[in-house]
């Protein structure tokens, strides 16, 4: 799966970056979110990746389907990521499941999350709790020691 | 066996830093803002972030001083006038500017120079313009070119921000973005900027200025479904030449306190049900003083007052629902805008006649429209554009109401990944303003709208890290308002002009890159401003440097017993990054002192003669991310 995410970067890369009109819905930014929650997910958990988005846009069903296996119900996903606004009431419980959320006060504040991707002072950055690693007896490889914080 | 190992190192390798890569490839995707584009409704600019920060654009109009088939000078009472190619027209009419959905105008003249016209651009994100007719989609009021200012988003800068930047001819500026995001799903961004600005011309051994200071406030709040934008100015600035017969007046100020609010929401789960609705209201207040010459004003005829003094209320409010509808191949969007314009004088007053009051009985305006758009797929490569909008005007006084009808059709063809073409037809109809009724001609006082007929053909051809764009326009103007020296009057023939744009741009790297332009063109009228132009403009970084250096060149033109000579307006900036949050830079404005020139006249029939719009300086400023 990693490899399969590294070639379509590097085919992405390999694009050139010149365009005539961007007459589709652009999507790079999103693509790139994928790929990101795709490389966290394939190194979170070892089975096959089954991904719920509650609130799910169009867009996001056609970009996110090329790296995942989608789920329309949050009970048989075995990987949520909360990108919205979204009621607890609909998020199933977290037992079999990781859950992964954009909003780094959410992430703070709501023990059900591990880690979170998020946007501070117009960088992207990845954050994930180490306490919430180590209760889910998730191993991530060491190339992520940068992004776990141990509060 | 060693290039299998190889293969597999390499591999390794980047498996190892993908993540990283990854979100270095995130960054900078942002920092090209292109997911606000519409290629549909015009032929676009963009200004993202990442050219904004290399070139060390600060202020709006050192983005607009550049762009192709358009011209950018001093009036006046010394604000920045826009004006196509060719001509000086006294107010900007055909431009529109917005603020994220909000557009900026003033209700008065439709001119944004006096609130707007020198926004800082701390908190903006990236800039937009479009050579097209914006109505269509938004609503607004009526115009041929439109620029869209977008704001910092508030959760991807989630942080404060300092900047500030002083000139080596005295001007300054302080502001401070913060924004947050909670964990509702609400984001905010708040600016705020106080700047003295410093703008003098020696005129006949006399200093004439445009001295003054301005306060923006700015609030952006929204969700997933509103956004709710509030927008604050407070201006004082001298009045350079002012009304004054002599051109020197001995004291003048104009004063505007503007203040907006705007409130979109999306209904439905596909977001397709649009609601907008936002009130402006500006103070305007203007005093003139000219003890030896007095002074000459339009609407109060040949009395040549010595002293005048003016404060004016505008309020703009408007309503705007928009459904959108995917069908087959179709994306169909139906739109209603009311707009209502009020122009309040609270005080009019000259030496002469300290009860002046309206200068005419029109002082309301609603405008409701109807609004049709179609993009239809018909084939990957082919979409087809068709754009209908209803005006009726409904004014009270004297002048009568109005219908008009607009119309466009347009095509974008993508044969190839490499080529692109674009064209558009386009009929629309500029109503007159509270500010060319004032200053009508009394001999004839009913204006007309003026009526466009333009049509532009865009082609793009991309070749590895190169590309090549040609742009062609042709535009005829029927009732086309001119300021005479008795005021305004619809002008009684067609007014034509053709213009042709040549673009290219080379990426070396993702930092660097060479972007050049030439354009020409013809005007059927009498020339008063350039009518051919261009720039060269390099931007890149090394490790903790950023540099850029452009030329922005103007030709030269011949007007009355004026010769204007070509303009060369070159400028180079480093920027020094101490750290990822911290930068100072250094900028060098117009090194050859070769600036645009502005045309201005004492009085009626008196002495012509040119001043320069921007000054030969030297700028200081730092960004400070906490």
């Amino acid at each position: 799966m990693r490899v399969f995410i590294l070639l379509l970067t590097l085919l992405a890369f390999s694009s050139a970056e010149n365009y005539t009109f961007l007459v589709q819905p652009y999507s790079k930014e999103m693509e790139l979110e994928a790929k990101i929650i795709a490389e966290i997910a394939t190194s979170s958990v070892r089975e096959k990746i089954e991904l719920f988005i509650p609130h799910m846009s169009e867009m996001e069903e056609k970009i996110y389907s090329r790296y995942f296996k989608l789920s329309s119900k949050c009970e048989t996903a075995n990987f949520v990521f909360v990108n919205k606004a979204v009621e607890n009431e609909i998020l199933c419980d977290n037992t079999n499941r990781l859950f992964f959320t954009n909003n780094y006060r959410k992430l703070l504040s709501d023990e059900k999350y591990y880690g979170a991707l998020f946007w501070n002072k117009s960088r992207p950055n990845i954050v994930f709790i180490k306490k919430r690693l180590e209760k889910r007896a998730i191993e991530l490889p060491k190339t992520f020691d940068q992004f776990i914080e141990n509060f | 066996m060693k290039i299998i190992l190889l293969f597999g190192l390499y591999v390794s390798l980047l498996l190892s830093d993908s993540l990283d890569s990854l979100l270095k490839e995130y960054e900078s995707t942002s920092d090209n803002s292109l997911h606000t584009v519409n290629e549909k409704i015009g032929h676009v600019i963009i200004y993202s972030q990442k050219e904004i920060r290399l070139m060390q654009y600060s202020k709006l109009n050192d983005i607009l001083k550049e762009l192709p088939l358009f011209n950018v000078n001093t009036n006046r009472f010394g604000l920045t006038n826009y004006s196509l190619t060719g001509s000086k027209t006294t107010t900007s009419g055909f431009f529109r500017f917005f603020i994220n959905d909000h557009e900026i105008s003033s209700g008065y003249d439709q001119s944004t120079s006096l609130s707007w016209g020198d926004l800082p651009l701390d908190f903006v994100d990236h800039v937009e313009i479009y050579y097209g007719e914006s109505s269509f989609s938004f609503g607004n009021e009526t115009g041929i070119y439109f620029v869209r200012i977008y704001t910092k988003s508030p959760i991807k800068e989630n942080s404060s921000e300092l900047n500030a930047m002083f000139t080596s001819k005295g001007s300054n500026s302080q502001s401070i973005t913060h924004s947050s995001s909670f964990e509702n799903g609400w984001s905010y961004l708040m600016f705020l900027n106080q700047e003295k600005v410093k703008q003098t011309a020696v005129y006949k051994n006399q200093k004439i200025n445009s001295n003054g200071h301005k306060q923006y406030l700015y609030v952006d709040a929204n969700n997933e479904t509103t956004n709710i934008n509030m927008g604050y100015t407070d201006v004082s600035k001298n009045n350079y030449t002012g009304y004054s017969l002599d051109a020197i007046p001995s004291s003048g100020k104009n004063l505007s306190k503007d203040f907006f609010i705007d409130i979109t929401h999306s209904f439905l789960e596909d977001k397709s049900l649009k609601a907008n609705l936002s009130v402006d209201i500006n103070d305007r207040s203007y005093e003139e003083e000219n003890t030896d010459a007095g002074f000459y004003i339009v609407p109060i005829g040949f009395t040549f007052p010595r002293h005048f003094n003016e404060d004016l209320r505008f309020i703009k409010t408007n309503a705007y629902l928009s459904k959108s509808i995917n069908f087959e191949n179709n994306a169909l969007i139906a739109a209603l805008n009311v707009k209502n314009k009020t122009y309040d004088v609270q005080n009019r007053e000259s030496n002469q006649n300290s009860a002046i009051g309206q200068y005419n009985t029109f002082d309301e305006e609603t405008t409701s429209s109807l609004l049709l758009q179609d993009n239809y797929k018909l084939t990957d490569t082919l979409i087809l554009v068709a754009n209908a909008k209803l005006d009726h005007y409904t004014r009270s006084g004297y002048l009568e109401d109005t219908s008009e009808t607009l119309l466009r059709v347009g095509a974008i063809y993508t044969p190839t990944e490499n080529f692109g073409f674009k064209s558009f037809y386009t009929q629309t109809a500029l109503a007159p303003s509270f500010y060319n009724i004032d200053y009508a001609a009394q001999s004839n006082p009913n204006l007309k709208s003026q009526q466009y007929n333009f049509y532009t053909l865009e082609a793009v051809y991309t070749q590895g890290n190169s590309k090549f764009g040609v742009t062609f326009d042709h535009v005829e103007i029927e009732d086309f308002l001119y300021l005479t020296p008795i005021g305004f009057i619809n002008v009684d023939h067609k007014i034509k002009t053709d213009g042709f744009l040549f673009d290219y741009e080379y990426s070396f790297s993702d930092r660097d890159k060479l972007r050049l332009n030439y354009y020409t063109s013809t005007l059927s009228e009498t020339i008063n401003n350039a009518t051919k132009g261009g720039y060269i403009k390099y931007m890149g970084g090394y490790q903790k440097f950023d540099y850029f250096t452009s030329l922005i060149y103007r030709n030269g033109y011949q007007y009355l017993d004026l010769d204007i000579p070509d303009s060369f307006d070159v400028s180079l900036g480093l920027t020094y990054h101490v750290t990822k949050d911290l930068s100072y830079s250094i900028k060098a404005n117009n090194i050859l002192d070769k600036s645009t020139k502005s045309l201005f006249s004492e009085g009626i029939g008196g002495a012509n003669f040119a001043l320069d719009d921007n000054d030969r300086s030297v700028t200081f400023s730092f960004r400070w991310v906490f």
